[in-house]
């Protein structure tokens, strides 16, 4: 199993390296500084949200509703900041907060009441979505942050860009606590077996809290940096994210029904995606023609990747179908 | 590795013929060829003596084969006639489903062979022994030529056994011919014509009843003479550790269970299915907690309202669907013994420690694995279940319980099973097993506690007879 | 007890409209209130597929994008002057393709459905943009209402929508091939057992609901002088919030077509009604989200 996994890994390595060569060769001033430091600047708040899936998946559940929570907590920032003139720091603290709020609402429907995750998200996407679009009326977005709040997004420390030592530092943290705890192990036993989880005495409704709550919280980080990056914080901020984070997870190697995958695999999907989007729009000279064309071909990657995965599975299957039937 | 290799079988008209062989024998692989679930690589299917080229779950009905399985796979969303109509007509899509007609039949069907159920109930509301009342009820009503039972009586009370047997030798009159797998062999003998026996994907052989005896049976299966001794009780029970005070919980059913387990010592709990073993062992564990009475450990009073105290109080609980809450089939053995030493709180994982934890209960128990990175489904029932009480010896407990510790698991593996629960009870652990094995309950236990409707029936000191056990399980006095 | 759900579901509704009649009579007036009705038989005839899918025990999101497909090639082909029976046959027809792509990759290759919708959402809609980039499309004369009278139109849109459902819970109920959706929900490997090929089914489901979404695209083109691409968005909430408000389980296997009727009247009522009592039209998403989460809360405490 472990030898399947570093290959997935080393075939998505080998993808992103055959996308850049490509790209370098017929894309206009693709592999200069200023473009990677455009791919991640472009990539990091989808990466984000894609990391904290990643748990969530792990336990055999998924969020659809990370990319509408960060429009809602984009919307908060701005209404905290623009409207009760709090610091952005405290705003910033604000917009977490509800971030984690909402990954507690999300929590608490699918581990008390035993709802399925996947119907429970579907309620709070229209939900969150809905309260930011109510928020704002549908058309305020809140501009004219301070240049010190702006710097976030969209200025460079130690020459990375800020917003990538926020990413670094969540991407550690997920990766330590997916691969390193007792936490980790636990998200994996759900996502195999929910009921001998149980049985073996893991915490489970906390530990599937634990991968919503964190769900919701770094959407939260995500909107801020959004916000601090387009420089606007409007309702309809991180519309399709949710796909994009799925997308990336499970290119990266995570089996949909829980249990297999790894962070440094959802790393690399997040890679393989940025590098694609970016990639066309280099080559292609309209940028909205290009945009849609990326959407196209995740959605499309998306589906060869599940394909590829459920047919090696079915493969594998038939392979050690072993006397214990 | 195949699971099936070369294997002949014949069924005759009018017979009983028994099918025999350990966990991963191959016997239900044959079954699923036999109904058409699964295609053979290699070999024919004859019914009647028509070959059948390419056979599917359609054309096996088609051909008048008929399986009752194990565990009932009926549709708990529709009602029971409906159930019954989706499995005899083979009802083609664009036709009306009729309503009437289908009830009246179920309820026709379910008086002949005498389960008061009606016909419009929804399949998610009745029991186990109900449900595979009604798959009996689709056998019947199919008029099968073949019919193939996959340990029928499994989830069965005594009284429903017996209708079961009298429905067999009804079908058999009929000219029915019956493939009977069973893991319980006085079943056998009682039912069988003839007994096939398989062993690792091959036949060893096919005999008539009355040439063959339950010991040959035995060493056809595990492929050596083996005389099973139950391992001797080594030193004499200490200290009380568990005291179960009046305890209940409505929930379950469970209701006024009283009794204590004293450290080495070994009781077993008897009862027939149904009788609330399993539910008291998973209100002691607290997965579905008591409302009502108490659990003493120790002298001290204590409240488990979940798994996690029950660990922290050093109370452990094997469970008897190994494969669903056992073990976790996809994850390594190591993983698997660590799993319930992990569930106290958030911590960083120590991968030696694991390692090391792991190969020593490899050794200790002689789990035969790969290594501790070999995956649970990768092991045999047998080693699973040894896999499943490492995890709980992992966690260092003072009480032990263990639910159906050799239910489906081979004879050899059984036997080690024994002498490991022996071993535990004489290094001090209080051990609670419960088995509707009449021979293990009575050959391992040192006190034997009968549960009968939620409750605790009697308290029978070890060695009692067989008689006088199932006696209370029933509720009749000892003759 | 047996209809509770669809009662329950008709009783809100009633309440609701009785409010309106009371505080806001002029809701009633008959052109308003016709057009309105009519404006939802899409949704209702798209419900009535998302019903059957998710008795299926599936799902698909991808309602809403391939609803705006079929809307606009239903309106090019008007456009270019094609009789209506063409233009219905050829949306109808684009719409069981989409379906069956999903179908095909969730029967077949046995992949989660809301993954799978999910992807084909993106795709479509990415591919309407491209092709579309947001154009509105201008309609002939005589498209709209099939050229009759706008309220003949209307009506007639109304009784073939509800007499769509009846039709729909009848073979549901009735017909075998209704009953197999709900074997294959409950337990599909039961069914495989049982003689159903639960793949066939799963497949059949999926393809029936891209024919009626292409069928509903048709009913919604011909109700405005113009198509826009981006009339399918938000669609398979709001019809996946009918069906599940309606009483279907989305644990599969139980449900009835007749809850979606009320379940849609509804959701399609909330709104409007907000207007009249002066709350923000805004709120739309959220009260659809938050009707979601309570119906299928409701469910769960209605298992206990």
């Amino acid at each position: 199993m472990r030898r399947f996994w570093m290959r997935h890994e080393m075939v998505l390595l080998l993808v992103i390296v055959v996308e850049v060569l490509i790209f370098n060769a017929i894309g206009r001033r693709f592999l200069t500084a200023d473009n990677v430091a455009n791919i991640v600047r472009q990539s990091v708040e989808i990466g984000l949200l894609a990391l904290v899936m990643t748990p969530v998946i792990l336990t055999g559940g998924i969020d659809l509703s990370v990319g509408s929570l960060l429009g809602l907590c984009a919307v908060t920032f701005g209404m905290l900041w623009g409207e009760l003139h709090w610091p952005p720091w405290l705003a910033a603290l604000g917009a977490v907060g509800v971030g984690a709020l909402g990954g507690c609402v999300n929590a608490a429907l699918i581990t008390s009441l035993r709802l399925p995750a996947l119907i429970v998200t579907l309620g709070t996407f229209s939900l969150f979505r809905g309260i930011a679009e109510a928020l704002t009326g549908g058309t305020i977005a809140y501009t004219k942050f301070p240049a010190s709040f702006l710097a976030l997004g969209n200025s460079f420390f130690l020459g990375v860009p800020v917003q990538a030592w926020v990413f670094f530092v969540v991407a550690v943290a997920v990766w330590l606590l997916v691969h390193r705890t007792t936490a980790g192990r636990a998200f994996r036993a759900i996502g195999f077996a929910p009921e001998g989880a149980r049985y073996a005495g893991l915490p489970v409704g906390r530990r599937v809290a634990l991968a919503y709550i964190l769900a919701g919280s770094v959407a939260g980080v995500a909107a801020v940096i959004f916000v601090s990056r387009v420089t606007e914080a409007r309702a309809n901020a991180g519309v399709g994210y949710e796909l994009a984070a799925i997308t990336a997870v499970v290119l990266g190697g995570t089996s949909i029904f829980g249990g297999r995958g790894s962070v440094h695999g959802t790393l690399l999907g997040v890679a393989a995606v940025a590098v694609l989007g970016n990639g066309l729009s280099r080559i292609l000279s309209i940028t909205a023609v290009s945009r849609e064309l990326a959407g196209i071909l995740t959605g499309a990657l998306l589906l060869v990747a599940l394909a590829a995965g459920a047919l090696t599975t079915r493969w594998r299957g038939a392979g050690d179908r072993g006397p214990s039937a | 590795m195949r699971a099936l290799r070369g294997v002949s079988f014949d069924l005759r008209v009018g017979e009983v013929h028994a099918l025999l062989g350990e966990n991963g024998a191959g016997k239900s692989t044959l079954i699923k060829v036999i109904t058409g679930a699964h295609a053979p690589d290699s070999g024919t299917l004859e019914v009647g003596g028509e070959p059948v080229p390419h056979f599917n779950p359609r054309e096996a009905h088609r051909r008048g084969i008929a399986c009752i399985y194990q565990q009932p796979a009926l549709f708990a969303d529709l009602s029971v006639a409906e159930n019954i109509a989706l499995r005899l007509d083979q009802p083609r899509a664009f036709e009306l489903a009729r309503a009437t007609e289908r009830r009246a039949r179920a309820a026709d069907l379910l008086a002949r062979i005498g389960a008061g159920i009606a016909p419009e109930r929804e399949v998610r509301e009745l029991s186990m022994p109900e449900q595979q009342l009604v798959e009996i009820a689709c056998a019947i009503g199919s008029g099968a030529r073949v019919v193939i039972m996959d340990e029928p009586t499994a989830s069965l009370t005594q009284k429903e056994q017996h209708l079961l047997f009298a429905v067999v030798r009804e079908l058999r009159a009929s000219g029915a011919g019956i493939i009977y797998i069973s893991h319980r062999l006085e079943e056998i003998f009682a039912l069988a014509d003839r007994v096939t026996v398989l062993r690792d994907g091959e036949s060893v052989g096919t005999n008539a009843i009355d040439e063959i005896d339950e010991a040959k049976l035995i060493a056809m299966m595990v492929g050596r003479e083996v005389t099973h001794l139950f391992p001797p009780a080594e030193c004499p029970p200490g200290e009380v550790v568990l005291s179960l005070r009046d305890i209940g919980c409505s929930l379950s059913g469970v209701r006024d269970v009283s009794f204590d387990v004293r450290a080495g010592e070994i009781v077993g709990l008897a009862g027939l299915v149904g009788a609330g073993r399993t539910e008291l062992a998973r209100v002691i564990f607290g997965l579905t907690p008591a409302d009502r009475g108490g659990i003493v450990l120790d002298g001290a009073r204590v409240v488990v309202d979940d798994p996690r105290v029950a660990i922290a109080h050093g109370i452990a609980y094997v469970p008897e669907d190994r494969r669903r809450h056992g073990v976790i089939l996809e994850m390594p053995i190591a993983q698997n013994i660590s799993m319930a030493s992990h569930s106290r709180d958030l911590g960083w994982l120590r991968d030696a420690a694991e390692l090391r934890v792991a190969e020593d209960f490899i050794v200790s128990l002689g789990i035969k694995a790969a290594g501790p990175d070999a995956t649970g489904s990768s092991l045999s029932g047998g080693n699973q279940q040894k896999v499943s009480v490492a995890r709980w010896l992992a966690t260092k407990p003072r009480v032990l319980i263990l639910d159906e510790p050799t239910q489906g698991v081979d004879v050899a593996a059984k036997s080690e099973i024994h002498k490991i629960i022996r071993r535990l009870a004489a290094d001090g652990l209080a051990v609670l097993m419960i088995s509707s094995d009449l021979p293990e309950i009575i050959g391992m236990s040192d006190r034997i506690g009968v549960m009968r409707g939620g409750t605790l029936a009697a308290m029978l000191p070890g060695g009692s007879d067989a008689h006088t056990v199932m006696s209370a399980a029933l509720g009749k006095e000892a003759a | 007890m047996k209809r509770a759900r669809e009662l329950s579901v008709a009783a809100v509704l009633a309440l609701l409209l009785l409010s309106l009649a009371i505080f806001a009579p002029n809701f009633f007036s008959p052109q308003p209130l016709l057009s309105r009705l009519a404006s939802q038989m899409p949704a209702l005839v798209a419900a009535i597929g998302i019903s059957l899918v998710i008795i299926c025990r599936q799902i698909d999101i991808s309602v809403g994008s391939q609803f705006g497909m079929c809307a606009v090639l239903a309106g090019l082909m008007s456009a270019a002057g094609l009789p209506i029976p063409v233009v219905l046959i050829a949306s109808i027809s684009a719409g069981a393709a989409m379906g069956a792509v999903n179908g095909a990759l969730v029967a077949w290759l046995g992949l989660p459905s809301i993954v799978v919708t999910l992807a084909t959402m993106v795709t479509w809609q990415e591919t309407l943009r491209l092709w579309q980039q947001g154009r509105l499309l201008n309609l002939p004369a005589g498209v709209q209402w099939f050229g009759l009278e706008q309220w003949k139109g209307q009506s007639a849109l109304i009784v073939f929508a509800v007499a769509l459902v009846a039709f729909g819970a009848w073979v549901l109920r009735r017909v075998n091939a209704g009953r197999f959706v709900y074997a294959v929900g409950s337990d599909a490997e039961a069914a495989r057992l049982a003689g159903i090929n639960p793949r066939r089914v799963t497949f059949g489901v999926f393809a029936l609901m891209g024919a009626l979404v292409g069928l509903a695209a048709v009913m919604n083109v011909v109700q405005s002088p113009q198509v826009q691409p981006t009339c399918g968005e938000g669609l398979e909430l709001k019809v996946i919030a009918a069906a599940v408000v309606g009483g279907i389980a989305v644990s599969g296997g139980r449900g009835n077509l007749w809850g979606v009727l009320p379940g849609l009247l509804l959701l399609a009522n909330v709104n409007p009604a907000l207007t009249h009592f002066h709350v923000q039209a805004y709120w739309e998403k959220a009260i659809q989200g938050l009707v979601i989460l309570l119906a299928v809360v409701a469910d769960r405490r209605a298992a206990r």
